[in-house]
């Protein structure tokens, strides 16, 4: 009976994943029909049911999620995005290089602390503006901001999807990202901007011919709601000091975040439909589906006899065993969405663990590989998605072929960047 | 009252054959804003407006920033101009369908077909499908308002 029940859990799950990369059909129908069939067959076969599956649904990581879109759902339209890419543009004084950096920065900030999809969504309309008054190709400005966003999420707990699950499932706090994660994002980011000026020398060498325009932008004439956005940005400051000590006052994250959107909602009072309209539900509903499927696969005992397969990791070296995971996980998130993938690694390293090996370190590791893997390909990760589509309706389209020249690279180097960090810091993890 | 009592019954029209240059030509020419594009038996296959043409040389941001307020200065996009590959290819890679009304078409069944659809000229067709004649908002609009004269 058993061993149908592995089976059966192993055909559903892996079933539903195969349907949400091959991307015919929307992944969170499918997720939620996946989920259906799992509680279902679990039922009837006696390994899964409802209550079950409730509790296989972590709710701290959906949310911390909620929270945060609710906040910058509430953000977005006070124009403050805009105000900075201004700012950014005026301070570069038309300097395509400094420009560069300058909205790199923005970016990398702005997604440590907010989803890299919101982030790029709306920095990447005010960059197309920045660079046609300026005569130059906004090409290079788009991919820098998709690529140096994935790897700033990295840095933080609430930066990017999978940090949150893999912070929910160990038990990591914010503190613990900027300890052992910051670090080895700053080298890594840096090494990326560095080989991104390098790949677009060329177009960053270009002199741009209206350099007076950028200066007659007027940064307040974008904050349409001034009064709004310094209330919203006290409220995110406040909460992001509370995730400092998220962890010291006993207080999981997700109540930061959604205490955050109540104190926002509260004191800003917005239309709640127009906010909860952003809020992204397909994207919640998605998360909560692949909790229940991989909670069914648990229960069915298939994922006992998958680490079984992993025995071998543990008598293997473990920087190697670390490396291997970066890599691996890397090379999936390149292809693939790398929330599935995260989702389903986790009980596989907690496996891991029951064989003896210590997994602290390997948290990490699957974190620098689902964060920096996202960089090597277009569809590797829903910012490049976001930047691409973005570039299709202007004059210069991003092309897969182009992102394979200069994102692929960025793959690699702050993979090996984070490798042989990894490495070096091991003894620390 | 119907539509060919304002309409203009000179049309200028052009076969799809008409590079987009030409088609520039002739609206500075004759200082219009849309032409019925037509096949050879005077039948309208779809419209080009000035509006089309200016799609050419608009900025891409336009499309993604809602609020322009805060750009004072269009900068180099002011001063660019479509590449002459662009220009020498036939408007049917531009054309838009054609809505049209025919000749028994009342007056305010005319306008309000162009404020739903958001035409500013509306191309008008005999019974047999051929382009007659072409009326612009304004041109129904004043004829609709000299009824009001004879309202008590």
């Amino acid at each position: 009976m058993e061993t149908v029940s592995i089976a059966l859990a192993f055909v559903i799950f892996f079933g539903s994943l195969i349907l949400i990369f091959w991307e015919k059909i929307n992944r969170s129908i499918v997720a939620i029909a996946g989920a259906v069939l799992m509680i279902g067959m679990g039922k009837i076969l006696g390994f899964y049911n409802e209550e079950l599956a409730v509790e296989a649904i972590d709710f701290n990581t959906l949310g911390l999620l909620l929270g945060m879109m609710m906040l910058v759902a509430m953000l977005e339209p006070t124009g403050f995005f805009e105000y900075l890419a201004v700012l950014a543009a005026r301070a570069s004084k038309g300097k395509p290089n400094r420009l560069f950096i300058l909205l790199g920065i923005i970016t990398t900030v702005l997604s440590m602390f907010l989803d890299n999809v919101t982030t790029v969504v709306l920095i990447a309309p005010v960059t197309i503006l920045i660079s046609e008054i300026l005569g130059i190709s906004p090409l290079p400005y788009l991919m820098s901001e998709a690529l140096l966003s994935n790897v700033g999420g990295v840095a933080t707990l609430v930066g990017d999807p999978p940090n949150v699950l893999i912070g929910s499932a160990a038990g990591l706090s914010f503190n613990d990202f900027l300890v052992y994660s910051l670090p080895i994002v700053l080298v890594s980011w840096a090494g990326a901007l560095f080989l991104l000026r390098h790949l677009f020398k060329k177009d960053l060498a270009k002199r741009p011919r209206r350099v007076k325009a950028v200066m007659k932008l007027n940064p307040a004439e974008t904050l349409n709601q001034p009064e709004t956005a310094r209330r919203i940005l006290i409220v995110l400051g406040a909460a992001i000091l509370f995730f400092f000590v998220h962890h010291a006052l006993h207080i999981e994250p997700s109540l930061v975040a959604l205490g955050a959107a109540a104190a926002a909602l509260l004191w800003v009072q917005p239309d709640v439909q127009e906010v909860l309209k952003k809020v992204e539900w397909s994207i919640l509903l998605f998360f909560g589906s692949l909790f229940v499927m991989v909670g069914g696969l648990e229960h069915s005992g298939a994922l006992e006899m998958t680490v079984r397969l992993f025995d071998g990791a543990a008598g293997m070296n473990p920087i190697l065993l670390g490396v291997v995971v970066i890599w691996i996980v890397a090379a999936l998130s390149a292809v693939v969405d790398n929330v599935p993938i995260t989702i389903a690694l986790i009980p596989v390293i907690k496996g891991i663990g029951e064989t003896g090996v210590d997994i602290a370190p390997l948290w990490w590791a699957l974190a620098f590989g689902a964060g920096f893997g996202g960089s090597g390909t277009i569809i590797g990760s829903s910012a490049n998605i976001i930047v691409a589509t973005l570039s299709e309706k202007t004059r210069t389209p991003i092309t897969s072929a182009i992102w394979i020249k200069r994102g692929l690279p960025v793959m690699l180097v702050t993979c090996a960047i984070a490798s042989i960090l990894y490495a070096l810091a091991y003894p620390l993890f | 009252m119907n539509v060919t009592t304002c309409m203009k019954r000179h049309v200028v029209s052009i076969p799809a054959s008409t590079t987009i240059r030409e088609a520039a030509a002739i609206f500075v020419k004759k200082h219009i804003g849309l032409l019925p594009v037509v096949d050879k038996n005077d039948k309208p296959i779809g419209v080009i407006g000035i509006r089309d043409l200016l799609k050419l040389e608009m900025p891409d941001f336009v499309n993604f920033v809602l609020d322009v307020d805060f750009v004072h200065d269009f900068g180099a996009v002011e001063d660019t101009r479509p590449p002459a590959a662009t220009l020498n290819k036939t408007v049917r890679s531009l054309m838009r369908p054609v809505i049209t009304v025919e000749e028994d078409c009342g007056l305010l069944r005319a306008y309000s077909l162009m404020l739903q659809q958001n035409l500013h000229d509306i191309p008008v067709v005999s019974k047999d499908g051929k382009l007659i004649g072409i009326a612009s908002r304004v041109d129904i609009g004043v004829t609709i308002l000299k009824s009001w004269e004879k309202a008590e």
